[in-house]
């Protein structure tokens, strides 16, 4: 869609949200994508319902009938190990009348009953029990179109488990693109393998998902929000710099942001917090790791931080230490925020309480940076009510037009430039489509 | 650290809870922090919690004394942004139970910290386990310090930015 304006084409996107111009090199999103009911319905319909969506690790339930519960795209699901040792996910609600069938919220069970008419089903998502069973009639056929409903898809790459609603999806690996390779650089990060660790932050927060996406992929945030927590690391003899750092358009609307200026990496590049001890077992690691990969790969994997965003719910924290994130739109202005600590298997102790210590002072509701993200994720979700049916101009679009002229000469993009931003956006806008001619909004009619 | 002594009643255990709250609802993050012996932590471990030490699992805090400097050198900033402005905080703190053993001293409590910001309002639920230590002059300092939220989940805009 294109609207003419005094300075030329304005290419308006598939919907009318997201606005960009090549000629003024401005890159706008009209502000009802945060806040509209009907946008954010036709997300769910459109994106989470035809996405992969990433789900869990397979080390959250590594025995055989081990489970969580969990709500993706509004669906409650339980998230399985079967007793043959598979992983499996399925909706959360019993075949017979919809009743919840899991209520605990993790655990280790050969059988989730219904207690509504206790109706059994074995962790394979197999009815094993009917009770009554006399009343149905050809109850075999019966009795076999009444397992747990299984999600369309899953699939799993290097542990991280991804399902679908939609039968339809292309495989996972060509949906992952360049961002499967990111995440294989983390899960071989040490020769025992990598896992998650029980203890999940989960908190939610007053915004739009696509301010936590935007925030995470943001790098010219960092220093003006995060002063607080860059002076402590200043003090600690660490300081950071946003000099020489990248941001990658993956494809797909994945993007991720290569960050050298931050290279404190527990076991791949030492910085004064981890302490002295730390220095020697760092360069004996990356010795080993270069060993077992290869120089170059160990390298690639080592020598950088990554934020990674894997469309459309997953952030990767490739930092000083690593942590999954997991955002789950629950309204226009909340999302629930589950998060996880990913650590190697084998670690010795003193280590790993360095290694969560570290993550957990950035990270999260009670870190010492994550909090004033939420802050502005929230203080963005309050302040674009003032612009809410003001047609004047841009008053009602937020800019993202930082780096725009770089990008159009086909420099790399700068990690403080909001390159990452507007590939997220532009795959957004390519995968809602239009939602309604209310929601289309005229762009800028007022210049 | 002194030997433990039965001097402690749970009388001082509670005017040191009462203590400690005011001067958190009050924002007084020096005094506070004075309330500790030098070297010590702060924990808050994650909703689901179960029992974990500090190589197992999820925390939302996990302060060695550096970093519990840092929170409070932090707070008084007003490059805090999440805490600038600054939360109103109103602590209620009962259930007092005084547990002196060979170990040294323990201090339970339950509390509930209602939090007011932005025009909402969040209650945060749950249990304190402290360990503490009387110094010479008879004052009880933490070494350990702990809040374990009662919550299944921290609900929108329920950030822990502030002292649980």
């Amino acid at each position: 869609m294109t609207q003419t304006m005094a300075e030329g084409l304005v290419d308006t996107g598939h919907g009318g949200l997201i606005a960009q111009d090549w000629n003024q090199l401005t890159f706008r999103v009209n502000r009802e994508a945060y806040r509209s009911a009907e946008v954010f319905q036709a997300e769910r319909e459109r994106i989470w319902n035809h996405n992969w969506l990433y789900l869990g690790h397979e080390t959250e339930i590594p025995n055989k009938n081990d489970y969580k519960v969990r709500t993706l795209g509004g669906k409650p699901l339980i998230f399985v190990r079967g007793g043959d040792g598979v992983v499996r996910a399925f909706l959360n609600s019993c075949p017979h009348r919809g009743t919840v069938v899991c209520r605990e919220e993790q655990g280790n069970a050969r059988n989730f009953q219904c207690f509504y008419h206790a109706w059994t089903f074995n962790s394979s998502g197999k009815l094993s029990a009917l009770p009554g069973d006399d009343a149905y009639a050809e109850l075999e056929r019966f009795k076999g179109t009444m397992d747990l409903r299984p999600v369309a898809k899953l699939d799993i790459h290097e542990g991280f488990v991804f399902v679908s609603f939609d039968p339809d999806v292309p495989p996972l690996l060509e949906h992952l693109g360049e961002a499967a390779d990111v995440l294989s650089m983390a899960a071989e990060q040490s020769a025992s393998g990598m896992t998650t660790l029980p203890g999940i932050q989960r908190y939610g927060v007053k915004g739009n998902w696509k301010l936590a996406v935007e925030n995470a992929m943001d790098g010219y945030h960092f220093a003006p929000t995060h002063n607080t927590f860059v002076g402590y690391l200043r003090e600690t003899g660490f300081p950071v710099t946003d000099d020489d750092q990248y941001a990658h358009d993956l494809g797909g609307g994945h993007s991720m942001l290569v960050l050298t200026g931050h290279n404190g990496r527990l076991g791949m590049i030492w910085e004064p917090r981890f302490g002295e001890a730390e220095k020697e077992r760092t360069r004996l690691n990356r010795e080993a790791m270069a060993e077992r990969l290869g120089q170059e790969r160990a390298d690639a994997i080592g020598d950088a931080s990554r934020i990674l965003f894997v469309f459309p719910n997953l952030l990767f924290f490739d930092l000083e230490a690593l942590t999954i994130r997991q955002l789950e739109p629950v309204a226009p202005g909340r999302t629930d925020v589950r998060a996880w600590q990913y650590v190697p298997v084998d670690e010795e102790p003193d280590v790993r309480a360095m290694r969560l210590k570290t993550m957990t002072s950035f990270v999260g509701p009670g870190g010492l940076a994550t909090p004033d993200d939420i802050e502005a994720y929230e203080a963005v979700q309050r302040g674009i009510e003032a612009s809410k049916g003001d047609t004047r101009g841009f008053n009602d679009w937020s800019d993202m037009s930082r780096g725009m002229e770089r990008e159009s000469k086909g420099e790399k993009g700068r990690s403080i430039d909001e390159g990452a931003m507007r590939s997220f956006w532009r795959h957004w806008d390519k995968a809602l489509g239009k939602v309604s001619d209310a929601t289309a909004t005229e762009y800028g009619s007022g210049c | 650290m002194s030997a433990p002594t039965i001097t402690v009643t749970r009388a001082d255990a509670e005017d040191f809870l009462y203590q400690e709250a005011m001067l958190l609802d009050e924002w007084h993050l020096d005094a506070w922090l004075a309330l500790f012996e030098e070297g010590g932590t702060f924990e808050v471990p994650t909703t689901d919690y179960k029992g974990w030490d500090r190589t197992g699992g999820g925390f939302f805090v996990l302060d060695d004394w550096d970093l519990l400097n840092a929170r409070v050198k932090r707070l008084k900033s007003r490059k805090a942004h999440a805490e600038n402005p600054h939360s109103r905080t109103h602590r209620m703190v009962s259930n007092v139970r005084l547990i002196q053993g060979a170990e040294g001293i323990e201090i339970k409590a339950n509390f509930v910290i209602n939090r007011f910001r932005d025009l909402t309002h969040h209650t945060y639920v749950g249990r304190y386990h402290h360990d503490v230590v009387q110094n010479e002059e008879g004052e009880l300092k933490f070494v350990h310090r702990r809040a374990y939220l009662e919550h299944e989940l921290l609900e929108h805009g329920a950030r822990l930015s502030f002292i649980l």
